[in-house]
């Protein structure tokens, strides 16, 4: 195996980037597995209790970039509580202590405090690049300690976080001599922003590529911003009310036709729908576009923007454009590869903006196209069958058809044709979301066909513990499923204990399993962390008569190598 | 966040006869939902459709869908005490309950209109004349021609 010297071997790894290759080498031999840990740069921990810090430390003690994930996907939809757990502190102190050196941190739904942005902010000299996605728990503060102390900073991004925004100074805690930011996104902040110290900072970062602002963030504002950062590549745009006339809309367009490299585009909370206009003449160069919160613009102006946008690869949207609208997107946007349509009438008004034939004409007109989550009011096994055929490359199929078990709305069938005919076709397929009226039989088509799907998540779904068994059994590289809702017990948890050690992690929630199935499993797999989420009784479970019958309200198990967290709240109960 | 459970059969209007008869562990798990299209009261869940916090709320916040007519009608709305103020189209709505709402939603807050009293924050408007007025007395459509722009008072002190 090894003719060559350990540097060569470490340089030919150098070329290997991706987490899966790497752990792939890593299990080759034990000299490469040395060879590997030494040389590690960036680490993914997909989920932040599977192991710690100091195990992280000892395997990888040359890390510089660390991407860690905390709570599970469905905390995204309310189903968990904020303080179920997923806190970074300890990650953080014990990287501080061990003297790494830093550079990149990467968080996903989890607690970060401002005392944990101001131990980083502090340790790591070489700092650069922080990335929040879905986090909560810290405040402006926090911000002004990272502003205030990283000296390198290139990177800030906070995607969708619930940040308690203090109104404070925090932009202004950047210091003259920092002109080294690549990306500034603070889009989710909900407060007033210092737009003087704003613009001096945009004014003095010439390597500023992507800046997405707040809502607090005038017209007036914006356009004085785009003319001092021509360069820009990626513009969130905040609160886009205003009047057309006026001198700061003419400024605007302006500056707008100089930002010829302006790729994508997103923001535009609370828009006024005749200011779209002004961003038709950069739309041809534009890759991405992101209009899910512009939900004031009515589709008409959506489809005229759309229009101008034929190199578009990825599409967010509303799905007020309708089906008129996707089919302006099907002819216009023949680059597109990840398209998302969201709903934008939470009450389900009935009202049916978009429908199977958005779909299908989507699915006709973008050969390219590989993502897909799409909202809608209702679809049929044959448009699903049409899909299929048309875009035999999905990687990722999210279909969420609003009213629960829904069925095909011409045939009144389940719709597990449909879907089945979309994992036979998909043989690249990697997550997969499904709804919709569905029987145990669509299973038997994941199980039998979904090869590379590595994330399910089913709601509403399924007769009998039969559906779950057959994706358990079938699906080899399953790593993520999430149940809700839907009549899968005791029988399917524990079928096959040993499968779970082969996955990240099981979520089920509002399912039948029971407090005594649960005690089973944890029994029987000690390596798996069994958690119980019970909000209403606090553990009151155990008092009960009924206790073993009693059903499980959520469960959230997952493998892991270092046993019970210790920082789980009283309403967790960790078997 | 728990939504209250009070939920009824939801009969799926499934006509499947080759479905299966549940196995005596597996209840109806269809009931969870009640979606009556009739009813005028849909209430909002939280973790249904399965959407972000961040976009379920630019929603909540969106005013009905515009007519085709383009009209609008901005005004400046403050709430005392907060120097920036925003600015509101009262043509998107139907009337006042829905902007009660919106602008409840908007300022986190419960707004009402009519008399004040020491709780709750009361909504005004400047009229054509310039005269502060109390907002709800008026037909909407009438309301729509004086109104110049609004102030949401603060709870009274005294």
């Amino acid at each position: 195996m090894n003719y060559f010297p350990d540097e060569v071997v470490e340089h030919v790894f150098d070329f290997v980037t991706s987490h899966k290759d790497r752990n792939a080498i890593s299990l080759v031999c034990k000299s490469w597995y040395k060879i590997e840990r030494y040389s590690r740069q960036k680490v993914f921990i997909g989920n932040c209790y599977a192991t710690n810090p100091e195990r992280l430390l000892r395997r990888f003690p040359c890390l510089k970039s660390l991407t860690l994930k905390g709570k599970p996907h469905f905390a995204d939809f309310n189903l968990v509580p904020h303080e179920w757990g997923g806190f970074v502190l300890p990650w953080i102190e014990a990287l501080a202590r061990s003297r790494v050196g830093l550079e990149e941190l990467r968080l996903k739904r989890m607690v970060v405090t401002d005392e944990s942005l101001e131990l980083l902010s502090r340790s790591f000299v070489n700092f650069k690049s922080l990335v929040l996605v879905s986090c909560e728990g810290f405040t402006t503060d926090g911000l002004a300690s990272i502003a205030a102390n990283c000296r390198h900073l290139r990177d800030l991004d906070l995607q969708e976080n619930e940040i308690d925004d203090h109104r404070g100074q925090w932009l202004s805690c950047f210091p003259d001599t920092c002109t080294t930011l690549v990306t500034l996104n603070f889009a989710c902040l909900e407060g007033e922003t210092n737009l003087v110290a704003l613009e001096r900072l945009v004014a003095r970062s010439p390597n500023l590529k992507s800046l997405k602002l707040n809502r607090a963030v005038p017209l007036d504002a914006l356009a004085r911003l785009m003319s001092c950062a021509p360069q820009m590549v990626d513009l969130g745009v905040g609160s886009y009310e205003n009047d057309p006339d006026s001198e700061s809309y003419l400024k605007l367009q302006a500056a707008i036709k100089k930002c010829t490299l302006l790729r994508s585009l997103s923001g535009f909370l609370e828009a006024a729908p005749h200011c779209l206009s002004a961003f038709h003449p950069i739309c041809h160069n534009l890759t991405s576009l992101n209009l899910s919160y512009a939900a004031e613009i009515h589709g008409s102006h959506l489809i005229k923007l759309i229009q101008h946008c034929k190199k578009l690869q990825r599409l967010w949207i509303l799905d007020s454009i309708g089906d008129k609208g996707l089919e302006v997107v099907a002819s216009t946007c023949k680059e597109l590869q990840e398209l998302r349509v969201f709903p934008s009438d939470l009450l389900g008004g009935g009202n049916t903006a978009v429908t199977e034939e958005g779909l299908v004409a989507i699915s006709a007109g973008c050969p390219k196209l590989h993502s897909i989550l799409y909202f809608c009011q209702q679809m049929t096994n044959a448009a699903l069958v049409t899909v299929a055929k048309n875009c035999p490359n999905f990687i990722r199929f999210r279909l969420c058809i609003l009213e629960p078990n829904k069925p095909d709305h011409v045939t009144s069938q389940p719709l597990d044709e449909g879907f089945g005919a979309i994992v036979k076709a998909c043989k690249s397929l990697r997550r997969l979301s499904l709804s919709g009226l569905l029987t145990d039989q669509v299973f038997l088509y994941i199980g039998m066909y979904a090869n590379q799907l590595e994330m399910l998540s089913i709601a509403f779904a399924g007769d009998t513990d039969k559906g779950m068994l057959y994706v358990l059994n079938g699906c080899k590289k399953m790593k993520k499923l999430e149940i809700r809702d839907s009549p899968f017990g005791d029988t399917a948890l524990l079928a096959d204990v040993s499968k779970y050690e082969t996955m990240r992690s099981l979520w089920m929630s509002s399912c039948e399993v029971t407090l005594s199935g649960c005690k089973g499993l944890a029994e029987k797999a000690p390596w798996l962390n069994v958690e119980i989420i019970n909000e209403t009784d606090n553990n009151r479970m155990e008092e009960n008569g009924h206790e073993g019958r009693q059903k499980v309200d959520k469960l959230y198990l997952y493998r892991t190598v270092v046993g019970t967290r210790m920082d789980a709240p009283p309403f967790v109960w960790i078997l | 966040m728990e939504f209250s459970n009070s939920c009824s059969s939801f009969s799926s209007s499934s006509v499947d006869s080759t479905k299966p008869s549940p196995s005596e562990s597996s209840v109806n798990l269809s009931l969870s939902l009640t979606f009556p299209s009739t009813s005028p009261q849909r209430e909002a869940r939280q973790d249904w459709p399965p959407i972000k916090s961040r976009l379920r709320d630019s929603l909540k916040g969106r005013r009905l869908p515009r007519r085709d007519d383009d009209t609008s009608l901005f005004v400046k709305v403050y709430m005392e005490g907060v120097p920036i103020g925003r600015k509101l189209d009262l043509c998107a709505f139907s009337g006042y309950e829905s902007l009660l709402e919106n602008l409840s939603h908007m300022y986190d807050t419960l707004i009402i209109c009519g008399k004040r009293d020491r709780k709750h924050h009361v909504l005004t408007y400047e009229d054509k004349d310039g005269d502060w007025m109390m907002v709800g007395d008026i037909p909407w459509d009438m309301f729509l021609e004086t109104v110049r722009r609004l102030k949401i008072t603060r709870p009274e002190r005294y």
